[in-house]
């Protein structure tokens, strides 16, 4: 892997993105007005943790967005600008170069869960305590790895299509939703549980949750850690199977470009 | 000199689809079998109409394109199957201002390109400067793309084509909405290509551009190649026939009509001068046109008439029958 190109992709990308007021919308201004909607939805919920829901929940909704609406979106920018069968073209693999894209958003996008606790401690008072700063880094970090490999699988399928916006905004909610980033999924009808189950940010949502409570349960905790791992795994080799097909079919169908 | 580039009766087509419930397939034909090859340190130019099937030909070339059918070498690989082994010894310029980061300088253009072709830091650097003073935007390089004018994009355009030092650089009309000294810079720049023993592949329909640089050209209309002869061979290729240059007040369209239509024209093409416009039709030798040439603009004011030597153009209209 060459790490000078995914380091000059990620400046590249978030320097681009960041300029672009749809992005900055999402990054700034949505984790503060998505604080502010679900504090008042879960204020009388009765429950003492209803602050981290606030938190984590307008925090990882805030940057799910921003990963989307940047890395997604910007496979059909790069499409309309001329510059995605550029990056085609290159002799460095086009997997690297969307890898480093999105790092780079994701990096970015992890503003949204600070803005989110700003807003929850300026505008409510809510106050956060960690129980292990060092678990909930690793959490953060897994968090962040495993929105990374979703967006990755993702942006293969969507390199394939013209008709990406549409299924960028599909993808939104579900994520959300499914993922559970501002409410518990067992409240979810037990249908929805085995495709949550199957969505590695699930997981890493309830390893950052744990963080949080009064007490931490290790070896649950590890377990989580575990199935994440395993997950991402599975999901690395899918995307790599996804983009041997991409490779070839986007050459086929001619989708690099808008014609 | 060897070959660089191999096209064996390539073939592409593209499919849509329109409809939800009965979806109607619909096929073109853009490239339809073509053959030729392109020798190593020469400038070759694919001429031809919009929709002829040049660009669809040079997007196969930089492995960006599935070929349909027909085989595609560059370098001695497989455009499709070993496409690693191409993409970082060729570069490709297209025409128009897409293909940069706007919202980046010329010089963080340049400088990220240069990273995804793997070009060393160092090397890279120097190589910037270069480059920049060559397309002369380094005044400008550390302005955001986006205040740019449209012929500096297309100059940044063509630095970027260059950044990897490539052994074949292939350009998709390149001059297209340049101002006249961006294009004469970007001439001068693939005359110095060739000088460094570079292989220059060019899309066009500017026939004095591709007459003044190219060695070899390929005529290719409606996706087949209808000629390939160096400038010279091709215009002797229409010997046989001759040109009259007829300067009026005014170009009668059904004037124009009735000329195309007399025996032995072979094409007729007008532009536009100071003193009206200029009819230059093409004809067949063993015809005497002057006569009815006259009494067909004997409504309009003739200013001048001259015979012409056959151009480029000429040779283009005639082998590929638009004339008629």
């Amino acid at each position: 892997m060459n790490l000078r190109v995914l380091a000059s992709t990620m400046a590249v990308q978030m320097k681009n993105s960041f300029a672009r007021p749809g992005i900055r919308m999402c990054l700034l201004i949505a984790p503060v007005a998505n604080t502010i909607l679900l504090y008042y939805m879960f204020q009388h919920s009765g429950r003492a943790d209803f602050g981290m829901y606030v938190v984590l929940g307008a925090g990882l909704t805030s940057l799910w967005e921003t990963i989307i609406f940047s890395s997604m979106g910007d496979i059909n920018r790069e499409r309309w600008n001329g510059t995605l069968c550029l990056l085609f073209g290159m002799p460095t693999p086009y997997p690297l170069i969307l890898l480093g894209k999105i790092i780079g958003n994701t990096v970015m996008a992890f503003a949204a869960l600070v803005l989110s606790y700003a807003a929850a401690y300026i505008l409510f008072g809510i106050t956060l305590t960690v129980n292990s700063a060092w678990l909930l880094i690793a959490a953060l970090l897994l968090s962040g790895v495993s929105f990374v490999v979703v967006s990755q699988f993702t942006a293969y399928a969507l390199t394939l299509s013209r008709k990406i916006v549409i299924y960028m905004n599909c993808l939104n909610f579900p994520i959300f939703l499914l993922c559970g980033f501002a409410f518990p999924i067992e409240t979810l009808p037990s249908w929805a549980l085995p495709l949550s189950y199957a969505l590695p940010p699930t997981w890493a949502v309830r390893m950052l949750r744990m963080c949080f409570a009064p007490a931490i349960d290790l070896a649950l905790y590890g377990q989580y850690a575990l199935i994440l791992l395993g997950e991402l795994a599975l999901f690395g080799l899918m995307a790599r199977l996804l983009y041997r097909a991409v490779d070839t079919q986007v050459r086929v169908h001619a989708t690099l470009e808008v014609f | 000199m060897h070959n660089v580039i191999e096209v064996r009766d390539l073939r592409r087509e593209y499919v849509t689809q329109k409809g939800w419930v009965r979806r109607k397939k619909h096929v073109v034909e853009a490239v339809k079998g073509i053959t030729f090859d392109v020798r190593e340190g020469e400038i070759f130019g694919l001429l031809g109409q919009n929709g002829a099937g040049k660009t669809t030909t040079i997007k196969i070339l930089i492995t960006l394109l599935a070929p349909t059918g027909g085989t595609c070498r560059v370098l001695g690989h497989d455009t499709m199957s070993e496409s690693k082994e191409i993409r970082g010894r060729i570069n490709f310029i297209f025409g128009g201002e897409l293909g940069v980061y706007r919202r980046l300088s010329a010089r963080d253009n340049l400088r990220y390109f240069a990273n995804l072709y793997r070009v060393e830091p160092k090397t890279a650097k120097k190589q910037i400067d270069e480059i920049l003073a060559l397309v002369d935007l380094s005044d400008k390089a550390d302005l955001r793309v986006e205040t740019y004018s449209k012929g500096m994009i297309q100059r940044l355009q063509i630095a970027r084509g260059l950044i990897n030092d490539p052994e074949i650089i292939l350009m998709d009309e390149p001059t297209v909405g340049l101002d006249p000294l961006g294009a004469r810079m970007l001439r001068d720049v693939i005359r110095r290509l060739k000088s460094h023993g570079k292989t220059v592949l060019l899309t066009t329909h500017y026939m004095y551009e591709a007459d003044e640089l190219c060695d070899r050209i390929a005529i290719i209309h409606d996706g087949q190649i209808v000629a390939l002869d160096t400038p010279k061979g091709l215009k002797q290729s229409v010997k046989g026939n001759e040109a009259i240059e007829i300067t009026v007040d005014r170009a009668d369209p059904a004037a124009l009509d009735r000329i195309k239509a007399l025996t032995g024209v072979k094409a007729l093409t007008v532009k536009e001068c100071e003193t009206g416009e200029i009819i230059h039709v093409s004809y067949s030798a063993d015809t005497d046109i002057s006569g009815p040439l006259l009494d067909t603009l004997a409504d309009s004011r003739v200013v001048s008439w001259s015979r012409k030597e056959l151009t480029l153009e000429d040779a283009f209209i005639i082998l590929t029958g638009e004339g008629e």
